[in-house]
């Protein structure tokens, strides 16, 4: 078995033994990887303490076949996520991403423009940002990616395109918006404004995820490829609106609600 | 085939952190082999440790009294109290020597990804503790990773409104080492936590 190297973002990590740690990472190159650091929690050594909580390095690991844990050779940090420097909203919405993301993903499947996304995103976690907004936008925007945002010009039902009126019908169980034929006799369905409407359309498109190929190329584009100042620009009352109706639809579609969604917005 | 009561107590010894299949047998020969007094004298320590030990009133660090040896110690500085995660990182800050005040354990850290909230921790009694008066400075001694400085922000947040300092460990460049070899974030870490002479 060949020695991988990868960059990757470090969404777990848990105590194996008094050196040890099993480490979930979501990487570049490969998707989501999951391995024993051996000495992972000695400062010094192979690992020098960067495989933390939503640290960003390059790593050597040595892929294992069957449902075995991989092990990690190596990680050299590129990046810690300062808590004291972000402010704790910020880190409320990092641990959200880092768990969204293990829950979204799988080993071996990867996804480069989620990976940018994210690291973009990540980037953006400051107590200037509207994190409200930012988090929506990750969370559709990564939905888009991974082929799983909801239908809202036209009718999941019967495909009718959806005139926009004062308020507007969504079903999380069918995944989109219905026409006003198609509403009656569905079950929890979310009447949203059309403001919330518009915003949920448009929220996703201020990540411009046309294709990189390289790392080196991404990390030079990332930051370029989100509108920050979209998000300034957008109404907030409507964004209000969106929160729980993401979640809903989120959790929805996970089948659980997610640990870190309860400390959202407080 | 080995008796029953000795493969037992290697099964048992090969539970503890560290020791594997041939240390827990070397161990389990080498209780055999004492005498019966300084065997036993083992097995009475562990009796204790778990019968006696508690977690202390006042700062949850470990006590065999209702107070631990700290909190009863009248020389030490009550208006100082110095936050860490576990009793054992209170150790290693009491075996540097330069601390006099008092600690509080929180036994833990909040870690949501673990489902381990504000809540499961000794949070509250740390608030009681300042809201009784008398605390000048709370020192944040939690780990240095995003969920030690998380909890510390958590907590910082809670003390805001009342009239105290907060502070934190420094971090930085290691004494006796050379600025050329320290990585970026130590040199982060260091620029952020500069001192005035
Ligand atoms: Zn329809
Ligand atoms: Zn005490």
């Amino acid at each position: 078995m060949p020695l991988e190297p990868a960059t990757a973002l470090v969404l777990r990590t848990v105590d194996w033994s008094e050196s040890s740690l099993v480490v979930t990472l979501f990487s570049r190159e490969f998707g989501k990887i999951r391995g024993v650091a051996r000495g992972g929690r000695r400062p010094k050594g192979p690992f020098e303490s960067s495989l933390d909580v939503l640290s960003r390095c390059r790593i050597i690991f040595l892929r294992k076949s069957s449902d075995a844990l991989d092990v990690l050779s190596e990680a050299k940090l590129i990046e810690r996520f300062r808590p004291f420097e972000r402010g704790l909203p910020a880190l409320q919405a990092g641990y959200h991403i880092a768990e969204l993301l293990d829950a979204w993903t799988d080993c071996y499947d990867p996804h480069p423009q989620l990976y940018d996304l994210t690291i973009a995103t990540l980037a953006e976690l400051r107590p200037q940002t509207p994190l409200g907004a930012l988090l929506l936008q990750f969370e559709l925007a990564a939905l888009r990616l991974l082929g799983y945002f909801p239908a809202l010009k036209e009718c999941v039902h019967c495909g009718a395109v959806v005139q926009p009126q004062s308020r507007v019908s969504f079903s999380c169980l069918e995944g989109g918006v219905l026409c006003v034929s198609c509403r009656p006799g569905k079950r929890n369905v979310i009447s949203l404004s059309n403001a919330a409407w518009q915003i949920m359309s448009q929220l996703p498109l201020l990540w411009d995820d046309d294709q990189t190929t390289t790392e080196k190329e991404a990390s030079d584009a990332r930051q370029r490829k989100l509108d920050v100042d979209g998000l300034r620009r957008l109404p907030t009352d409507g964004l209000g609106e969106l929160r729980p109706v993401v979640s809903q639809y989120v959790n929805h579609l996970l089948g659980f609600m997610p640990r870190t969604q309860a400390s959202l917005g407080k | 085939m080995i008796s029953e009561s000795v493969s037992r107590l290697i099964e048992e010894f090969s539970k503890l952190p560290g020791i594997g299949k041939k240390t827990a047998e070397r161990l389990t020969y080498h209780v055999l082999r004492v005498h019966e007094a300084e065997a036993l004298q083992l097995a009475e320590a562990i009796r204790n440790i778990k019968l006696n030990v508690r977690y202390c009133e006042e700062c949850y660090n470990l006590a065999e009294t209702e107070q631990c040896a700290i909190c009863r110690d009248s020389r030490r500085d009550r208006s100082r109290i110095c936050v860490v995660e576990q009793p054992r990182d209170l150790i290693s800050l009491e075996n540097t020597g330069s601390y006099s005040g008092s600690y509080h354990v929180l036994l833990g850290r909040i870690a949501p990804l673990e489902g381990i909230g504000p809540e499961q921790l000794t949070i509250d009694r740390l608030i009681e503790r300042v809201q009784q008066g008398g605390v000048k400075e709370v020192i944040m001694a939690t780990n240095p990773t995003v969920e030690g400085d998380g909890t510390a922000l958590h907590i910082s947040n809670l003390l805001a409104e009342f009239p105290l300092e907060i502070t934190r460990l420094a971090r930085g460049v290691t004494a006796g080492s050379v600025l050329e070899f320290a990585n970026r974030e130590v040199l982060t870490d260091a620029l952020t936590g500069r001192q005035k002479f």
